[in-house]
């Protein structure tokens, strides 16, 4: 027996961490780590002493026995073709690194409560003193772990409460409800956009506000299409969000190959049994299953090689809905109509519906520089550039990439950038 | 529970191990440092920098063995504790079996502990009378929750700090071996006391969550604060003064400090130990 790790994983590398034996790969630092979803145990060398499962925040490491045999195969083809490692041989083991205690700033603004934002505040609390003043425009810790994720996911979305305590620390401020943009100070750019240090009262601003917008297709007639962003904000009772202007069935499309693609296909073709376990509004329920799509035909660019998603993924999506997805490879989109979807092949798919999932890009932030191809704030970890004291974290520092947990590892390069910046003795002597 | 057991069990049977036959106890000992240097009480304050390299090196050595005479006290606590729990527990039950296993790992580890400390420093080191007496008292009357979680913050605190030495080059091979067994068999016992901690609190009400919280918070602050005492200093040859004074204001280890027990915070809080009285004395300790 051993302990195995499933799809649900956000890949945050808790599990490295207290795996006394080494099993768990790839860990921060190592190739692959940080692309794909998922982390993976070696059955060869775990031990089944089950601190992965004690820690993982999300339930996403079981013992085998309990696991999906699916999930099982996955663990163990991972490491098909490497040679064991041998945990005694220490060397064999990534050294230490330490961060050394910089002094520190004293105030710090974190901007947008998603899992950067969380994580940076995290990473404050325990590598510094500051005081951290934590905003976000909307009521509740999470961003698109609360909004974004699936709520057929509800372990993923589990993480949540870890953020949540987080709040409850004495030197955290948090400031629901406040759009930073509104802040007196932040409110930075608008005028010149050539602001220089940090904003008042504080010694240094996080900028942890993510990419949540879709980006476009850029055909005609996509106005009257679905964006992912608008769909999965509605569907997970983001206030404020848009309902798609009509279900209609039998065939939907969706044009995108990444895993929100697959979640948005999951969640159109839920059964009612499906639905009812979902963590979703009521209504958001009655209009899925009064919908009448039976059909989804999923559109990618590329082969299936080049595809977004996680083979986990795929495998959830396939079992849930069986033969009712159609993958079609090598499609590129050129028209929307009422009729259907119009293909570079001169074909045409007949749909209700066009839903786009081809990614998402960041906004530019007032006073801060913006590189519009990648759709971030350009950085040197986590340093914007040419303004001293703005910090990035997050989607909006890396790009629209990668889960929940890879978040961690971003936002703890990006305080140890602004602590290391601000280096004094650790003790004052005497 | 008794799921965890066997589970627990059957990870015993496929890797337990025995310091006895797989340490070479008669090889010399090199120069290495007794622990990672970042992990000095010292570390990053003006007076650290004044030492030789040589000098860095000796006061890591006496630190690590003095910390692991702190993990030997309280090994004796813990196998009080676990005894007279599973006192009145069937003996085919998974739980009292795993019980009795910790403390086989738990007695080997402190036989491993005092040879490793025998062999790598002169003096011998031992927790001050006054936390001896307090130790003394608390493995008498703890019980349930109280016991279980302050097992858990004592080997959590171990833990994290052997996790870093044992994979550190710089560190000598005798203590990065001695700690890779502990570390291996105390993941297990950390599961455990985790899950008993767990049980116990379903159903506890809000007094008694208060009391048990602070008398956690205080075993911790008792444990950590007797890691590492003056005669440490003094046996290096340093200004004990000084030094407990630039190590007390250390924020660079109590930073270190923090970030190790962030798993084991994160444990409490999820269980409703971190009450507002208990966090106070993290803080002060320098967990929080
Ligand atoms: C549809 C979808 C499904 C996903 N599913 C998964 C999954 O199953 N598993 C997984 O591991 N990962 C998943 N991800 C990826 C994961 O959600 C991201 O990696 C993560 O949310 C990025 O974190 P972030 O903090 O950078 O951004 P966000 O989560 O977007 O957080 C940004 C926060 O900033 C706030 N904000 C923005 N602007 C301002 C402002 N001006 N003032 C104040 N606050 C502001 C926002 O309200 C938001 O709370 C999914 C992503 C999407 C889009
Ligand atoms: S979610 Fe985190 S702790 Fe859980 S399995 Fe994945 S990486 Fe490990
Ligand atoms: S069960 Fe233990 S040994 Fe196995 S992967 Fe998890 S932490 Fe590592």
């Amino acid at each position: 027996m051993s302990y195995a790790i499933s799809g649900e994983c956000c890949s945050d590398a808790s599990c490295v961490a207290v795996c006394p034996m080494n099993s768990i790969h790839p860990s921060p630092g190592e190739p692959g780590f940080g692309t794909g979803v998922s982390l993976f145990i070696d059955p060869r060398t775990c031990i089944d002493c089950g601190a992965c499962a004690d820690i993982c925040p999300v339930d996403a490491a079981q013992p085998a026995d309990q696991a999906a045999t699916e999930d099982v195969e996955r663990n163990a083809e991972y490491f098909a073709g490497q040679e064991p490692l041998e945990a005694t041989d220490l060397d064999s083991w990534e050294p230490p690194s330490y961060q050394v205690w910089g002094g520190g700033p004293r105030r710090v603004l974190v901007v947008g409560a998603g899992p950067a934002g969380m994580y940076a505040t995290r990473e404050l609390l325990l590598r510094t003193t500051a005081e951290v003043t934590l905003v976000d425009r909307l009521d509740q810790v999470g961003g698109l772990v609360r909004y974004g994720v699936a709520p057929d996911h509800p372990s993923t979305k589990q993480i949540v409460q870890v953020f949540e305590r987080i709040l409850h620390h004495r030197r955290v401020r948090w400031m629901p409800g406040t759009d930073a943009r509104e802040l007196p100070g932040v409110a930075a750019g608008g005028s010149s956009g050539a602001r220089r240090g940090p904003v008042d009262g504080f010694d240094a601003v996080i900028h942890a506000v993510g990419a949540r917008r879709s980006r476009r297709l850029g055909i005609p007639g996509e106005d009257a299409a679905c964006t992912a962003e608008d769909f999965v904000a509605w569907y997970n009772g983001r206030p404020g969000a848009v309902a798609p202007a009509e279900l209609a069935g039998p065939r939907a499309v969706i044009v995108g190959n990444g895993n929100v693609a697959l979640d948005v296909a999951r969640i159109l073709l839920s059964d009612e049994r499906r639905l009812r376990g979902m963590d979703a509004p009521l209504d958001v329920k009655r209009r899925l299953a009064a919908s009448g799509i039976k059909e989804v035909v999923l559109l990618g660019r590329r082969g299936p090689q080049d595809a977004a998603y996680t083979e986990s993924a795929l495998q959830e999506l396939r079992s849930a809905v069986g033969d009712r997805v159609q993958l079609r490879h090598h499609a590129r989109p050129t028209a929307w109509t009422s009729e259907g979807l119009t293909l570079d092949s001169g074909e045409s798919i007949a749909a209700g519906n066009l839903f786009t999932a081809v990614g998402f890009e960041g906004r530019p932030i007032d006073g801060l520089p913006f590189d519009p191809d990648r759709g971030i704030v350009p950085n040197v970890r986590g340093a914007v550039v040419d303004r001293p004291g703005h910090y990035v974290a997050g989607w909006i520092k890396r790009g629209a990439r990668g889960g929940i947990g890879v978040n961690k590892a971003c936002a703890q390069e990006t305080v140890l950038t602004l602590v290391s910046s601000s280096r004094v003795p650790a003790s004052p002597g005497s | 529970m008794d799921d965890t057991a066997q589970r627990l069990l059957g990870s015993a049977t496929r890797l337990s191990r025995d310091p006895e036959t797989e340490i070479d106890w008669h090889a010399p000992i090199g120069d290495g440092f007794g622990m990672s240097p970042e992990w000095s009480t010292l570390y990053g304050t003006p007076y650290w920098d004044e030492l030789t390299e040589a000098q860095q090196r000796e006061l890591t050595r006496h630190e690590s063995a003095s910390v692991a005479t702190t993990g030997i006290w309280f090994e004796l606590i813990l196998q009080q504790l676990v005894l007279r729990d599973v006192y009145d527990k069937p003996p085919r039950s998974a739980e009292f079996q795993w019980a009795l296993t910790e403390i086989a790992d738990e007695c080997r580890h402190s036989i491993m502990f005092a040879r490793a400390t025998e062999r790598m420093v002169e003096p011998s080191y031992r927790p001050r009378l006054l936390t001896r007496e307090l130790g003394r008292m608390f493995k008498t009357v703890a019980t349930g929750e109280s016991a279980y979680a302050a097992i858990l913050v004592a080997e959590e605190v171990l833990d994290v700090m052997q996790r870093d030495w044992m994979r550190d080059r710089r560190v000598e091979p005798l203590v990065r071996q001695v700690n890779h067994i502990h570390v291996v068999e105390e993941s297990r016992h950390m599961v455990f006391a985790r899950e008993e901690t767990r049980e116990r609190l379903a159903g506890a009400g809000r007094g008694r969550r208060w009391v048990s919280a602070l008398v956690i918070a205080i075993a911790a602050d008792t444990i950590v604060s007797s890691m590492v005492g003056r005669e440490v200093y003094a046996n290096v040859g340093l200004d004990a003064d000084r030094a407990v004074r630039e190590a007390r204001r250390n924020e660079h280890h109590r930073s270190l400090l923090r970030t190790s027990c962030a798993n084991l915070m994160d444990f409490l809080g999820s269980v409703g130990l971190l009450t507002p009285a208990a966090s106070r004395v993290y803080r002060r300790t320098g967990l929080l």
